[in-house]
């Protein structure tokens, strides 16, 4: 009963063939980890592989949360993720607004450098940034997770935010400063608020950055009670044998937290990223 | 090159003002490194009875364990020490110790070590010699292992065949039999041409990587005998005998196994809590490596302990070094999966009434460790590319070792 032409029917149906096959692609693994988490002694791969568990447990849950530290990375992880997340959001969100707005002496060759560190590779500043840390008395701390993942981000971050700073109307600040407001009040009350679905992307991405990360905390954190999540799933696998459904489990319980994080700030990080990232 | 570097930056570290934690006078805290993973009945053991146990014996010192991944132990070690940083001891795979006695972190346990003869000769010697460094002792062995030939009696028995080949000929004759269940059926599996892989085959074969004092390769890794084994497994592999996993990829290895895909492989005594968790009603065959014109020659896995330099206590680390060695750990450890190191102990009850240990002893009887060299990993990437040319047929066994042996040969000219 469509009311479009034979062709263009043709047409949305093999995109629609394509979207599926694409979806299909990418919600696999997922599938397969979840299974995989209900399954018991999951140490060689099932053949021929199930999708559905045939003696479903909650066993590899209950070993992952009764072992040592688990439950204690879940918590390090998320204060350390919200830490980044708002350290992040804070000092990139200036540091955009000042590039987009102020003009000062040697912006350019600033504005360059800063963006001309998200071309070092971060294995490369790991010996570096591993001294620094030590000589700072940071090993071993949150802080010292806090402040590199922070580092790291801001410069896409501030990039980001730039795009978006330098796509809102003059007139609003001028407009503003007639009324006597200075510059902090613009940037709190007008542009902060404004900005509201770039500055989401940044939290989300921030947060998930660190919630993530596993090389940098592995090298710092020696400390069991202060790892983080990355470090305490690697360390369920064995040299010879691992155990996936309790990996997996443990996985799964990392990913409920960031597919809750996406649901919830889904409709102002999908605007953000097209807004913001348009213009350089 | 990355080598040179990192020991300028270690050699800075070392000398900067040392460890961060001082020894107290009232006691002091060891930081003892290692990969047990988390949940396995290793590390609880370690943690729940072995360390409290030494703990009581030594008022005073405490020691802290810290698992790390295995897959990122090496790097994340190398970091921390290019920084200063490092624990009081690790537990090291063995192919990893003589890298890390190169950079100088190590102590020579020879030298500082009154007791140290004494701890040397109550272990199995090729455990130990992965300890060895430029005519000195950098650790001891804490544990060890060996691959040996498990068959899968279903397939077997369906292919009417007796029992385990005894030499790679007989080995070879099985291929038929085998193939006729199906053309999804393969005699052998194995993960890749990496060392852990291939060694038992150039070692049965007769043929070797490098000379007794690993000065070069050539010779040896493009020999007679080198070629001839991996022109076998080439052989096996495009026929359809071994199974398409040795180019990487494929099922994997345990999987064909236990579904009766994958009518034998080469593996380790962990296999057998394995089955004895996901496959209750599959019964391991184990039998020795297939012996060839070298003999049954597996690969020796297993672990050592050292003791870094900048630890906080050294005395206190050797202390916990000595309960490693102890009777009371090899055998709690054993209990779990951990075979011990000690010949002596195989008298014990223990071992005498072990469901499978028996093979494994052995075999270790036989079989030798991966080339002890500070460039084993960049050996390791040489040999696995050269097996993966031969597979393939892109280059023939003699052409692709000749290049390889070159390569290593300038490698070990480099040195570190």
């Amino acid at each position: 009963m469509s009311i479009l032409p034979r062709t263009q029917r043709g047409f949305q149906i093999t995109i629609l063939i394509i979207l599926i096959a694409g979806a299909v692609i990418a919600v696999t693994p997922m599938v397969y980890m979840v299974s995989t988490a209900f399954k018991p002694a999951a140490y060689v791969p099932e053949f021929p592989p199930r999708f559905i568990p045939s003696n479903p447990t909650l066993e590899n849950f209950r070993t992952a949360f009764a072992s040592r530290n688990f439950d204690r990375a879940f918590f390090n992880s998320a204060k350390v993720a919200v830490a980044t997340s708002f350290v992040v959001t804070a000092l990139a969100s200036m540091m955009a607004y000042a590039f987009a707005r102020f003009e000062f002496p040697g912006k350019t060759l600033i504005f360059y450098s800063v963006l001309a560190m998200m071309m070092v590779p971060t294995m490369m500043l790991i010996i570096p940034q591993f001294i620094l840390a030590r000589r700072l008395g940071l090993q071993n701390s949150h802080t010292g997770l806090v402040m590199v993942y922070a580092a790291g981000g801001m410069a896409f971050n501030m990039f980001l935010l730039r795009g978006f700073f330098e796509e809102l109307p003059r007139e609003l600040e001028e407009s503003a400063l007639i009324d006597g407001a200075n510059q902090f009040v613009i940037f709190t009350r007008i542009m902060l608020p404004l900005a509201r679905p770039a500055l989401s992307t940044v939290a989300v991405f921030s947060f998930l950055g660190a919630w993530d990360e596993y090389i940098w905390a592995l090298t710092i954190l020696t400390d069991p009670a202060k790892r983080t999540l990355p470090i305490a799933i690697q360390n369920f696998r064995g040299a010879h044998a691992t155990d996936w459904g309790l990996v997996f489990a443990a996985s799964l319980t990392a990913v409920v937290p960031t597919v809750l994080l996406f649901i919830f700030f889904q409709r102002y990080f999908v605007q953000g990223i097209s807004t913001g990232a348009l213009k350089g | 090159m990355k080598h040179k570097m990192l020991v300028v930056v270690l050699a800075l570290a070392l000398i900067l003002p040392a460890a961060a934690v001082q020894a107290q006078g009232d006691g002091v805290t060891l930081q003892f490194w290692h990969t047990y993973n988390e949940t396995s009945p290793e590390n609880e053991m370690l943690v729940t009875t072995l360390i409290p146990m030494f703990e009581e014996a030594h008022p005073g010192i405490k020691v802290e364990s810290v698992p790390f991944p295995y897959g990122e132990f090496r790097q994340t070690l190398l970091t921390s020490l290019a920084g200063g940083e490092g624990p009081d001891l690790a537990r090291l795979d063995i192919i990893w110790s003589p890298e890390f006695a190169a950079l100088g972190v190590l102590e020579p346990l020879d030298e500082i070590m009154p007791d140290f003869e004494e701890l040397a000769a109550a272990v199995f010697p090729g455990p130990l010699s992965t300890n060895v460094y430029d005519g000195h002792t950098y650790g001891l062995p804490l544990d060890t292992n060996t691959r040996v030939f498990m068959w899968n009696k279903t397939l077997y028995e369906r292919a009417g065949l007796e029992g385990p080949p005894a030499t790679i000929d007989e080995l070879k004759a099985q291929c038929e039999p085998i193939k006729a269940l199906g053309d999804d059926i393969y005699l052998f599996s194995d993960g890749g041409t990496y060392g852990w892989a291939v060694l038992p085959w150039i070692w049965s074969f007769g043929g070797d990587i490098t000379d007794p004092e690993i000065t070069r390769a050539s010779g040896y890794l493009n020999s007679e005998a080198t070629v001839a084994a991996y022109e076998f497994l080439a052989e096996m592999v495009n026929s359809g005998c071994f199974s398409p996993s040795f180019l990487g990829g494929g099922m994997d290895t345990g999987q064909g196994y236990f579904n009766d895909i994958f009518a034998s492989m080469l593996d380790g005594p962990w296999m057998f809590p394995i089955a004895e968790a996901q496959y209750p009603d599959f019964e391991i065959q184990a039998a020795l490596m297939p012996a060839g014109p070298g003999g049954s020659i597996s690969v020796v896995g297993g672990e050592n302990i050292a003791v870094f330099k900048g630890s906080r206590d050294t005395e206190a680390a050797l202390e916990f070094l000595r309960f490693t060695q102890s009777d009371e750990y090899q055998l709690k450890m054993s209990e779990v999966g951990q075979l011990t190191v000690k010949p002596a102990l195989l008298e014990d009850e223990y071992f005498q009434n072990h469901p499978y240990y028996g093979v494994f002893l052995e075999q270790l009887q036989t079989a030798r460790a991966r080339t002890p060299h500070p460039t084993w990993t960049q050996m390791e990437e040489i040999l696995s590319d050269a097996g993966q040319l031969i597979l393939r047929g892109e280059a023939s066994a003699q052409e692709a070792l000749d290049a390889a042996a070159e390569e290593i040969d300038s490698l070990l000219a480099e040195g570190l």
